[in-house]
């Protein structure tokens, strides 16, 4: 199931499939890390600030609205 | 005196190398109109000396934020006669972006394989020679919080130091896109200026990337119009 990032909960663990956005955006992400195919983890959300999560072993903080162009596949087996 | 510049991703250990390497004898220096700090420090090892300086962790070199456009600016304009690229080897796939990132600057990389202890008690096995042997630079395994491999690396800087090898790696990005590189390329090579400032591949793929730091360089070119045509 193709959901945005932003809907994970803490601990959820995701593909990542696409990213909805410009050159820019696809260009700066590709950067941290996130390009199709990666694992992620939410490490943390609690707050309504920024997420949490790790990227082949650095944890970044994003945005929730940036989260929501990130697209991701919900695992069923991790 | 040898001008070394530190170079890594967050928190790879980046700081305390420098202060392994200097003593902790560092004082914290400001950039001229900048908020983020550099730090310089002194070391002297067989004979040299060596000034090194601790840039802001990145991962990468674009023109996105503050300080990587400060780590980068240093690296193209003061050109430091060495970079150590700080690498962690327990996270080889991530660290290893910059790296190339380094190489296409044409920086004269050393690359320091730091938290080497943590990767073999994950089970990694690095092949730092074989890694030394694909990219071209020395590659030392060290780690920071023991001190181990420090003497090796400075060791390994003086030689690049002296080697002066600017070694150009070309990562090619498909025929499509090397053909426009190379028009933009030779335009950039028309204006002396510029040419001799600036790795000229780098630049033409900056220039085709749409960077804005390189761009408003590029407008300052009396070639400008021939440059920018490929991309218009």
């Amino acid at each position: 199931m193709e959901i945005p990032l932003a809907m994970l909960h803490e601990n959820e663990e995701a593909e990542v499939v696409g990213i909805r956005g410009g050159r820019g955006l696809v260009r700066r992400l590709s950067e941290l890390g996130l390009t199709p195919g990666t694992k992620i983890k939410v490490l943390l959300s609690n707050s309504p600030g920024p997420v949490l999560i790790d990227v082949r072993g650095s944890r970044i903080a994003l945005g929730r609205g940036l989260l929501m162009k990130i697209m991701v596949n919900l695992e069923v087996d991790s | 005196m040898i001008r070394v510049a530190l170079i890594g991703n967050p928190n790879v250990g980046k700081s305390l190398l420098f202060n392994n390497l200097t003593g902790g004898r560092a004082h914290v220096g400001n950039w001229p109109g900048k908020t983020v700090e550099r730090k310089v420090g002194r070391c002297r090892y067989k004979g040299e000396d060596l000034e090194i300086v601790d840039l802001p962790g990145t991962y990468s070199l674009t023109a996105h934020s503050i300080d990587e456009l400060i780590a980068r600016d240093y690296i193209v304009k003061e050109k430091p006669d060495v970079v150590i690229d700080i690498v962690d080897a327990s996270n080889l796939e991530r660290n290893l972006y910059l790296t190339l990132q380094l190489l296409e600057l044409e920086a004269n990389v050393v690359i320091a394989l730091n938290k080497y202890d943590i990767a073999k008690s994950l089970g990694y096995e690095v092949d730092a020679d074989m890694l030394s042997k694909i990219l071209g630079v020395y590659v030392v395994p060290t780690v920071a919080t023991t001190k181990e491999g420090m003497e090796e690396l400075l060791e390994a800087v003086i030689k690049a130091a002296r080697e002066k090898r600017r070694r150009k790696v070309a990562i090619s990005y498909g025929k499509a896109a090397e053909e426009l590189i190379s028009r933009v390329e030779r335009a950039i090579l028309k204006d002396k200026e510029l040419s001799s400032t600036y790795p000229t591949r780098w630049l033409a793929i900056k220039v085709l990337e749409g960077d804005g730091e390189v761009l408003k360089e590029i407008e300052r070119s009396p070639c400008r119009d021939e440059i920018l045509e490929v991309i218009r």
